[in-house]
């Protein structure tokens, strides 16, 4: 088996996998395959020490390929298969471990050889634990975004190639349509105020967005207030399937804090929860807190806060 | 009339899991079962197709021998029969093993238009099965589905993804991965839960299957699990009188640099 193989369609995470493939690579001593669907792309990877950059030419979606990837890497004979773990890049990476008969691991957060096997790290139970787990090769893994930072350039790139890949048809895309990205990315912001369902409605979202302009923070949101109530787009919602966010400043508000959603903040500095149940979850996950009603206790706190 | 087959997983209740101090372990003595949280909106979409235009729903699971507990309850959410393969492989099988085991199911049954599966299950959260299922029965996927619609043979459904929706087309058979926000699954009435307990069930032997040691060999072994624990200050100020409580927070805010 020779080679250690990036993929995503998604160049700035592709840009992070190379971080930990270099690393495999030095244990594994096989080359660092980059595998992209842009030009430009295959060319920045290239330099970013892949020894090889394969521009996959294509029209169809990332999923279309999976299929085609799979053998494309089969003939390879890849080692290791690191995806962007984009939800395309999930689809992707389960199907090229079905077609290879590989062991594949979803969200990697650590990654090594030892004993010729890939070990990593990922959470289980939505987050309660952390699992160790051994793949023999080939391994497919998929690694969150933002997990590393991108490597820096090298003096020589690497050759860049070109293999047209031909998509499987057999779902048909009839429509696209953007999602209203606004284009925040909720994981640079240095602070976070993060709403849950103790907000009665849309129109009280203000309470939350006033206490945000009075620290400059940008709002956050469990997964029910995105995906259920649609009050803040979907990118805003922290947790296991939402984002991961390491802010100097959490502030929860009406938020159980159940483990799916602290799996994505609990890496935050600092942890500050606004509850009118002292019970909640939230209580033990937070540095500081105050139980009481969010009406009453946002308001104050917008007004303390601003001066 | 479509012909639909629901994958769930029986999983433990997170909840009741408890995180042992002194070394980490997890202790989930006292946790009890559950159908995979995002599985129950499968099987309500399935039972919400065939309410529409008949046809047929039949559950599968491939679990330890507790996979018999979620018998009743599976039933009681629409499928008119469910099919378990009872072993205790189950335990350490991995995305590769899951998905041969139930592909393998799922061939010897024969004959569904749809194979619907959940968006992750609670307890691996993998999210291979569905995409690793439709590879090996050679059959097309849909994943991250948010609203779907079958007539006849084509299915039309919305993708959802980080930055768009999808609109597509696919000719049944297919598999189908289901988001959470796709319904919201009803709570069984006391009718379906009686109902429940007449309807068949029946065990599929893993060893009728046909697969090898080999095919049964997890490729991912776990080596460690160790309970996350936070460790915080937990400083809770809740007296009554609010104000004095945002004034404690702000001087602690204050305290920590933040202000
Ligand atoms: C497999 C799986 C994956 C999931 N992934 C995610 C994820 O990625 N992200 C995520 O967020 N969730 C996720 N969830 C859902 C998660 O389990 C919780 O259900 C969810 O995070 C809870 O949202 P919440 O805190 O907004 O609502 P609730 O749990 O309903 O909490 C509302 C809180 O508000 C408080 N409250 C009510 N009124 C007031 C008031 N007036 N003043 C102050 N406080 C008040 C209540 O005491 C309560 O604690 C997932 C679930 C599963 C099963
Ligand atoms: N052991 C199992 N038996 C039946 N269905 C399963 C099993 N494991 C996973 N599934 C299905 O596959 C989906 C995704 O699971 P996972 O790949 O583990 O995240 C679940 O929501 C179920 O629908």
């Amino acid at each position: 088996m020779a080679g250690v193989f990036v993929f995503s369609e998604d160049l700035a995470l592709a840009r992070q996998l190379l971080t930990p493939a270099l690393e495999l690579k030095a244990s594994l001593g096989e080359p660092l395959v980059a595998l992209t669907t842009s030009e430009a792309g295959a060319k920045e990877l290239a330099a970013l020490g892949a020894d090889r950059a394969i521009w996959l030419k294509t029209e169809a979606a990332p999923e279309q390929l999976a299929l085609a990837l799979a053998d494309l890497l089969g003939k390879e004979q890849a080692s290791v298969v690191l995806v962007g773990g984009t939800l395309r890049g999930k689809h992707v990476a389960s199907q090229v471990a079905a077609r290879l008969d590989a062991a594949m691991a979803t969200d990697a957060k650590t990654l090594k050889i030892a004993d010729g096997k890939l070990e990593i790290t990922r959470v289980l139970y939505a987050g309660l634990a952390v699992a160790e787990e051994v793949l023999v090769l080939p391994a497919v893994a998929t690694v969150p975004a933002r997990t590393f930072l991108p490597p820096s350039a090298v003096a020589q790139a690497g050759a860049v190639e070109t293999v047209e890949l031909a998509g499987d048809a057999r779902v048909t895309i009839t429509a696209v349509t953007a999602t209203g990205n606004e284009g925040v990315d909720i994981s640079a912001a240095s602070m976070l105020v993060s709403i849950g369902r103790g907000f009665r409605k849309q129109d009280d979202v203000k309470l939350a967005a006033d206490l945000a302009g009075a620290i400059k923070a940008e709002l956050a949101c469990t997964r029910g207030i995105a995906e259920d109530e649609h009050w803040l787009p979907i990118e805003r919602y922290i947790g296991i399937s939402g984002q991961t966010v390491k802010p100097e400043l959490y502030l929860a508000v009406g938020l159980s804090g159940q483990v799916q959603h602290m799996v994505g903040c609990r890496e935050s500095k600092l942890i500050v929860a606004v509850n009118n149940d002292e019970r909640a979850p939230i209580f033990e996950a937070a540095d500081y807190g105050i139980v009481g009603d969010l009406y009453q206790v946002l308001p104050l706190l917008t007004a303390a806060l601003k001066n | 009339m479509p012909n639909l087959l629901v994958c769930y997983k029986w999983t433990l209740d997170e909840q009741d899991i408890k995180i042992n101090p002194a070394d980490l372990s997890l202790d989930s003595s006292r946790a009890k079962g559950k159908i995979s949280d995002f599985d129950r909106m499968a099987l309500e979409e399935a039972a919400q197709i065939v309410e529409k235009q008949g046809g047929a729903v039949d559950a599968l699971s491939y679990g330890t021998p507790a996979v018999k507990q979620s018998l009743k309850d599976v039933l009681s959410r629409g499928p008119n029969k469910v099919y378990y393969i009872a072993d205790a492989s189950a335990e350490i099988a991995d995305g590769a093993v899951t998905a041969k085991v139930l592909a393998a199911a799922a061939r010897k049954l024969g004959g569904y238009d749809l194979i619907l599966v959940g968006e992750g299950s609670s307890d691996a959260f993998n999210q291979q099965t569905g995409p690793r299922l439709a590879a090996l029965l050679g059959l097309p996927c849909v994943s991250f589905v948010a609203k779907m619609t079958l007539e006849g043979n084509t299915l039309t459904a919305t993708r959802k993804l980080a930055d768009c929706t999808e609109q597509v087309t696919v000719t049944t058979p297919a598999v189908v991965q289901v988001l959470s926000e796709i319904n919201k699954p009803r709570i069984p009435s006391m009718k379906q839960v009686l109902g429940a307990s007449k309807k068949p069930s029946g065990e599929i032997k893993l060893a009728d299957l046909g697969l090898s040691p080999q095919e049964l060999a997890p490729k991912a072994v776990r080596k460690s699990v160790k309970g996350f624990v936070m460790s915080r200050k937990n400083v809770i100020y809740k007296e009554s009188n609010a104000e004095a409580n945002v004034q404690k927070l702000v001087a602690s805010l204050a305290a920590e640099g933040l202000r």
